[in-house]
């Protein structure tokens, strides 16, 4: 096991920077996922990590070493690749043992050594197959096992599950965050799914356009989003915003957009009337209400049942809002539908900075992780 | 399918029931196929067989029928005189020199041209700077006709005027006639031969490398491999088709070696570069004998045959 500290680190390809001074501090045995839009320089930050890119700037430190300019087999990491980079022309347990072999390793201790992955992994009746004659959650499964028997400090993961169908995608989640926490190895972990790193990581680091954007615990960062990014790309289906600015109601403030929509605002918000922001709230926060009861009116445009819940877009004044409903019937499109907002569940975020309004919620969570 | 499984030990529930009993459904499955294709077939194939009969099989056949003639190629072929011809062949000091010629080109081919080209595939493959430069420099000698590289090399080895002549006054040397040497002349061919052709094994190589998933590079640097442990761990095994692809085509072009020799040496001197295919020619064709010619053309074929067939039934069966 083994802490990581990324300290200001920086990439460029050619006179194209593509990250912008990157800190980050993953504790031992900690599973850390990076996240974020495809191009957000995520996977370039990992394979700096393991020694594939170079660093143009600031200091990666793998326990007490910086490891800059050491070679990735000086590491003492392991890595499991998005297209699994199995050789085709070894076996499974050759494939497995690759990296002891290499290291001179006598006979048995590979022996052991695949033994014991393979076990963990449920992979001995393969161990004489090549990867051609194995499915992609076996071959996926053997990128884990090669990882396990290097006994590594910190494992990497690039977009494992990505060439995996969406069942299978599910059952190697689960897998994984069990191998977790049955090594307690320091893990970092790309994906562009969030739905993975809200269900696998203990933190997640939010990229966008080479820049953390946020750093904290899954539930952390869905209930305080730092800023307007990471509210819209952490949730699913994604955060409701709406543009407008506040204004003096009845006693107390309200949110008014220029279409004349009225939202009430959160007790307590600190906005002085004029100040234009962008006023968030997630689908499962809003709540069919009668008439009397109901925040705002919406026309229903579309229903969409999945079973447990019930998705609903509706045209809000101007705006498209979407709303997970557990009740049902709902309506039919074309209906008009009261809403209910839960209010400490509004998010408020400046229009000009994208930041949260609430200045008292931290832009990172936790006390390793910080953003440059 | 059996992915369903758990990290739990001694669990096995990975094997999945793998192609079972394929291969009677791919039989069928073969029949079906021929049964919707029959009008291409019938479209297409005879076409294909009449050219390939008149143009091969015929003339092989006539070839072998020759070769048991005493003929010049003028009038009909009326001197039979069974397999003498052969026997001639089996005496023929020049004929063995060509045969060993050949092997000396193929043993050539397979320990200097086709490392060297894989050396400098390994060098040029690479996205650097200059590196496409490099690969259209080292491919050149492969577009040049073999006459006209046969010619060239003939006037670098010129022991008058040539650049061989020159260096070798430039540097106090006595001038080398090397064309003019029975012993060093071959020597002289098999440069020019490796210098001609390793661009094409070169191409080959680069195009195999290029198709090496780059990750498996990275897994083996991540794994600890040195760069000679991922030569011959990564990119020797996966390139091994291309490998022996190229072999096959060294090998029997070696065996057709005849357009560069010609303008080169014309197989001399004393007949100590003659290959096959110009002692064929020399003793067939210019000679206006062309029952034992025949005779020539017909080993020929029975040696690139079974070399071919074997080759590729033993190593590349799986290609």
């Amino acid at each position: 096991m083994a802490r990581i500290a990324l300290q200001s680190v920086r990439k460029s390809f050619g006179y194209h920077p593509v990250l912008h001074g990157v800190s980050i501090d993953i504790e031992d045995g900690e599973f850390v996922i990076l996240v974020g839009p495809s191009g957000c320089g995520k996977s370039t930050l990992l394979r700096m990590i393991a020694g594939l890119e170079e660093v143009t700037a600031g200091d990666i430190r793998i326990g007490d070493r910086v490891v800059n300019d050491l070679a990735p087999k000086e590491r003492d990491i392991a890595m499991v690749f998005q297209n699994y980079a199995l050789y085709p022309h070894m076996t499974v347990a050759e494939n497995m043992a690759f990296s002891l072999k290499l290291a001179g390793a006598p006979k048995a201790e590979k022996d052991a050594a695949v033994g014991r992955a393979a076990e963990i992994l449920g992979l001995a009746p393969l161990l004489g197959r090549y990867p051609k004659e194995l499915s992609g959650g076996q071959r996926q499964r053997v990128a884990m096992g090669r990882a396990i028997v290097r006994d590594p400090s910190v494992f990497l993961f690039d977009e494992p599950l990505s060439n995996l169908d969406a069942k299978l995608r599910v059952q190697m989640r689960g897998e994984i965050k069990s191998l977790h926490q049955r090594l307690k190895t320091t893990m970092v972990y790309v994906t562009h799914d969030q739905i993975e790193a809200m269900t696998m990581a203990d933190r997640i680091v939010v990229m966008n356009g080479g820049r953390v954007e946020q750093i904290g615990r899954p539930l952390d960062l869905y209930e305080t989003p730092a800023n307007l990014f990471v509210a819209s790309f952490i949730g699913s289906p994604s955060m409701n915003l709406i543009e407008g600015e506040v204004a003096r109601g009845d006693g107390r403030p309200l949110f008014r957009t220029t279409d004349g929509l009225a939202l009430p605002l959160p007790d307590g918000t600190n906005a002085a009337p004029g100040r234009r922001l962008v006023y968030g709230v997630r689908p499962e926060h809003v709540a069919p209400a009668a008439e009397a009861d109901a925040d705002a009116t919406a026309t229903i445009e579309l229903v969409e049942p999945t079973g447990a819940e019930t998705q609903v877009q509706m045209r809000l004044g101007e705006h498209l809002a979407t709303g997970t409903f557990r009740d049902w019937p709902i309506g039919r499109p074309g209906e008009r539908i009261g809403l209910r907002l839960q209010r400490d569940k509004i998010h408020l975020f400046d229009q000009e900075t994208g930041e949260r309004l609430d200045a008292a919620r931290p832009r990172t969570a936790g006390a390793a992780g910080r953003a440059a | 399918m059996a992915q369903a499984t758990s990290l739990a030990p001694g669990k096995s529930p990975l094997v999945e029931p793998a192609a079972q009993s394929r291969a009677p459904a791919r039989r069928s499955g073969g029949l079906r196929n021929i049964g919707r294709t029959w009008p291409v077939l019938v479209l297409f194939l005879p076409p294909a067989i009449l050219l390939f009969t008149l143009f091969v099989i015929l003339p092989i056949g006539e070839a072998g029928w020759y070769s048991l003639f005493d003929w010049s190629g003028y009038g009909r072929p009326d001197e039979f005189i069974g397999l003498k011809n052969f026997e001639l062949l089996w005496r023929s000091g020049a004929f063995r020199t060509a045969l060993t010629n050949n092997g000396l080109i193929i043993v050539i081919s397979l320990a200097l041209q086709l490392p060297l080209a894989l050396w400098l595939a390994t060098l040029v493959s690479h996205r650097i700077p200059g590196a496409t430069v490099f690969r259209l420099i080292f491919f050149l000698p492969y577009v040049l006709a073999d006459v006209a590289a046969g010619l060239i090399w003939r006037f670098i080895y010129d022991g008058d005027y040539g650049l061989v002549a020159s260096i070798a006054s430039l540097l106090g040397f006595e001038t080398p006639y090397v064309l003019a040497d029975r012993t060093i002349a071959i020597y002289a061919v098999l440069a020019v031969i490796v210098w001609k052709y390793f661009g094409f094994h070169m191409m080959l190589f680069i195009a195999g490398l290029q198709s090496i998933d780059k990750s498996l590079y990275e897994a083996a640097d991540i794994d600890g491999a040195t760069g000679w442990q991922k030569f011959t761990n990564v990119t020797l095994p996966l390139l091994s088709p291309t490998i022996r692809l190229s072999v096959f085509f060294a090998v029997v072009g070696s065996l057709q070696l005849f357009d560069m020799i010609m303008p080169l040496t014309g197989g001399g001197p004393s007949n100590s570069t003659q290959t096959m295919v110009t002692f064929l020619y020399t003793y067939g064709i210019t000679r206006m004998k062309v029952g034992f010619g025949s005779a020539i053309g017909v080993v020929l074929f029975v040696i690139c045959v079974t070399l071919a067939f074997g080759y590729r039934r033993i190593f590349m069966k799986n290609d």
